[in-house]
């Protein structure tokens, strides 16, 4: 598709029929294209799509595409944040549109690195991820506690909680908070994933997550399918 | 970013593209810009290099059976008893500086891979001479005709390669006395990258000459260098009829060649690291003066090829220590003489591309790189101290090959590598990855290894648990796949085919 505009002729995408222009935002989602995906996603509102499914076969299969190459070393880290920050251009958009239809939003997480870990990059490319999959994402940054996770989870009412570590003496505190979360009955309100260098899919069974992630890419994979075994159930 | 990226990327296809291509661009050799690591000083240098016309004046050389060579130097000024040959105190290295180019450009058939060896650069060469090939399909074997191909296709499609090399290895299916024709037509035919000759007898040498004619012209090949050649001393202290034959022809005809003592420390020189240094000094002024009496201004390559054997059973031992302090040595006492240097490669001991090859080969290589060797013979490919041309080790040193131009090319000191914008821009507590300066320089900031794998032990797990070696033997296959021919005139291809056919006629199959 790409090589039909490569003699420098504007595109327009106003002129492209709906299955062009969603391939062509793939495209441009991939690129990083931000406000050619705000144009994408305002001419197919106007042509009467639903806001759901220009989320969902627009942006979110985009963005799976993004994932996919992400895991296999095509897609470098600079070059997803641009696709992320294309992706929170396109759902700005469509948020409220969805809240005033009722249709159901991909999903909301609360993330932070767990009390005593400052380590956040691991942390910020998830929430970059999660973003870039649809998600709202409610980041309470550094060095939390169980309490300061708990009030978000009051307050925010998120579908995930993620918490991270990289070192083997905090990641035991994810017990602590999961544990807390058990004491008072809201443990099976929130999907809990965890991630971090030094964890394992064995640890995030014992301390009681739902999963363990071992990357941004497996986070954002992991909790929308997650996510919506939820909502179907 | 500073400026829009183009209105349309070419999304997913065009990037999946131009990722799965090699990052290190196909360069003609590396330009050297960090300084050379020496282990001597100028006192201690300049006591080997006395000590050297001391082992030249005192010991002398042995030539043998060679009578115009004897002659030749006997001419020159060189004390002769029989085949033993002693040179009076800086007899040599004045020849040498004489006439012996301090650089020169070694022509490729493709003029974009003509390359200069000497001065601040770096040539990467594959290895040379295995009898046995190996790889974790059939194992250790026999090298053919077939893997010689193999290996040019895979030096030429190597970007961090620069040279295509000699024997790549050794293809023991052909007649002895027959199969440099078909291993110079294979460098010539399915590679553009510089080459070296055959030096197992004059007549081969002279073939290989005649056959670079019809591809170079004969009179540019008459007045440029288009091959260059190995030839080793026959350490201790004595060349041979084969080499020096092989020498004369190649000096002649006014190309290049790899004077190389070939140092086996405690068996062929002394154990000690000055000891050997000085004995290597000694014995290439001797070769290189010679090929400047054959014919002056022949360009000549200081050459060192330098192990230790394991006092213990008397196996060549790689990576050591002692055989890195030689290198270092030697390299700064080339520079000192005003020629080329030869040395280095991923040399190493072991039997299958593991972790001793790879620690052994790297600190060889590291070493070569940091002393400032010009012309690196055996980068790629070697194991079993050289009896075996490994296609998985060969795919590893590649990568090591293609790192190294970044590690010679220094520091980039311009205000896009000061990168005060970044710290501008991003300040504490934050993170780079999205910014500015990064979106600009994350594409060729770092060497991206074509076989490391630094997934997460689940994705790894995934991918089926593959070591080093199990993806180095996906990558060659996935390459020879990819290789195409590169273009030659077909009137060059026929002639060359005749004169090998013609030349195959005149003499039975022998082999020896």
């Amino acid at each position: 598709m790409a090589e039909e505009y490569d003699d420098g002729d504007e595109l327009i995408l106003s002129e492209l029929d709906d299955e062009e222009l969603v391939a062509q935002m793939h495209d441009d989602l991939y690129d990083g294209l931000k406000e050619e995906i705000e144009e994408g996603v305002n001419i197919l509102l106007e042509r009467g799509w639903a806001a759901d499914k220009v989320l969902t076969e627009a942006l979110v299969e985009g963005m799976r595409i993004v994932g996919v190459d992400f895991r296999d070393g095509i897609l470098f880290v600079p070059e997803v944040l641009l696709a992320a920050n294309a992706m929170k251009g396109g759902m700005a958009i469509l948020r409220p549109l969805l809240a005033e239809t009722g249709a159901k939003p991909i999903g909301k997480m609360v993330i932070g690195t767990v009390k005593g870990d400052i380590h956040d990059i691991g942390k910020n490319l998830v929430t970059m991820m999660m973003e870039g999959a649809g998600f709202e994402v409610i980041d309470l940054g550094i060095n939390n506690s169980v309490d300061e996770y708990l009030a978000a989870l009051e307050e925010h009412k998120p579908d995930i909680l993620g918490m991270s570590a990289l070192l083997t003496t905090t990641m035991p505190y994810m017990k602590v908070v999961i544990d807390a979360m058990v004491e008072k009955g809201i443990r099976d309100d929130y999907i809990v994933l965890v991630g971090g260098a030094p964890l394992n899919e064995e640890f995030g069974k014992a301390v009681g997550a739902d999963a363990y992630c071992r990357d941004a890419a497996a986070a954002s994979s992991t909790g929308l399918s997650m996510v919506q075994q939820r909502q179907a159930a | 970013m500073s400026e829009r990226p183009a209105r349309r990327g070419g999304g997913r296809d065009s990037k999946r593209a131009a990722r799965q291509v090699s990052q290190t661009k196909q360069a003609a050799f590396i330009e050297r810009r960090i300084p050379y690591f020496e282990v001597l000083s100028e006192e201690n240098l300049a006591l080997i290099e006395h000590n050297a016309d001391t082992i030249l004046e005192e010991i002398g050389i042995d030539f043998r059976d060679d009578p115009e060579a004897i002659s030749l130097l006997k001419n020159a000024g060189a004390d002769i008893q029989g085949e033993r040959v002693r040179f009076p105190r800086g007899m040599c290295r004045s020849l040498i500086q004489a006439t012996a180019p301090k650089e020169f450009t070694q022509h490729a058939r493709n003029p974009e891979r003509s390359t200069i060896i000497g001065g601040k650069r770096t040539v990467l060469v594959p290895a040379y001479g295995s009898p046995f090939v190996r790889d974790l399909d059939k194992g250790r074997r026999y090298a053919s005709i077939e893997d010689f191909r193999n290996f040019v296709k895979l030096a030429y499609m190597s970007p961090g390669l620069h040279h295509s090399g000699g024997t790549v290895c050794e293809p023991v299916d052909l007649p002895v006395n027959k199969r440099h024709f078909d291993m110079v037509y294979s460098h010539l035919k399915y590679s553009d990258k510089p080459f070296m000759g055959s030096v197992t007898h004059h007549s081969r040498a002279q073939d290989t000459v005649d056959m670079a004619k019809i591809v170079f012209g004969e009179e540019f090949a008459t007045n440029n260098c288009v091959t260059t050649s190995l030839i080793n001393a026959n350490s201790p202290m004595t060349y041979d009829d084969t080499m020096l034959g092989a020498l004369k022809v190649y000096a002649r005809n006014m190309q290049a060649t790899v004077i190389s003592p070939f140092i086996l420390s405690g068996a062929m020189s002394p154990v000690t690291v000055a000891g050997t240094a000085t004995q290597i000094l000694a014995e290439a002024l001797a070769g290189m003066a010679f090929a400047q009496l054959v014919r002056p201004g022949a360009p000549v390559v200081f050459g060192t090829f330098s192990s230790a054997v394991s006092m213990q059973s008397g196996a060549p031992t790689f990576g050591g220590a002692e055989p890195s302090l030689v290198m270092y040595t030697v390299a700064a006492l080339a520079r000192r003489l005003g020629v080329p240097f030869r040395s280095g490669g991923g040399l190493c001991a072991s039997k299958l591309p593991d972790a001793q090859a790879a620690y052994e080969a790297a600190n060889t290589l590291q070493t070569a790189a940091l002393a400032g060797v010009n012309f690196m013979l055996h980068t790629a490919g070697w194991l079993e101290g050289g009896l075996v041309m490994g296609y998985e080790k060969f795919m590893m040193d590649v990568d090591q090959a293609n790192m190294m131009s970044v590690l010679l090319g220094g520091v980039d000191m311009s205000e896009n590598g000061q990168a005060m914008d970044a710290f501008r821009e991003v300040g504490p507590g934050k993170h780079f990855l999205g910014a500015e300066h990064t979106q600009r320089n994350f594409e060729t900031a770092f060497y991206r290894s074509t076989l490391a794998d630094n997934n997460s032990f689940e994705q790894w797990t995934e991918e089926g648990s593959q070591d080093m070696a199990q993806r180095a033997n996906t990558l060659f296959k996935r390459v020879l796949a990819e290789y195409e021919l590169p273009p030659m005139d077909q009137a060059i291809d026929e002639a060359l085919l005749e004169f090998m056919a013609k030349r195959k006629a005149e003499f039975p199959d022998k082999d020896y």
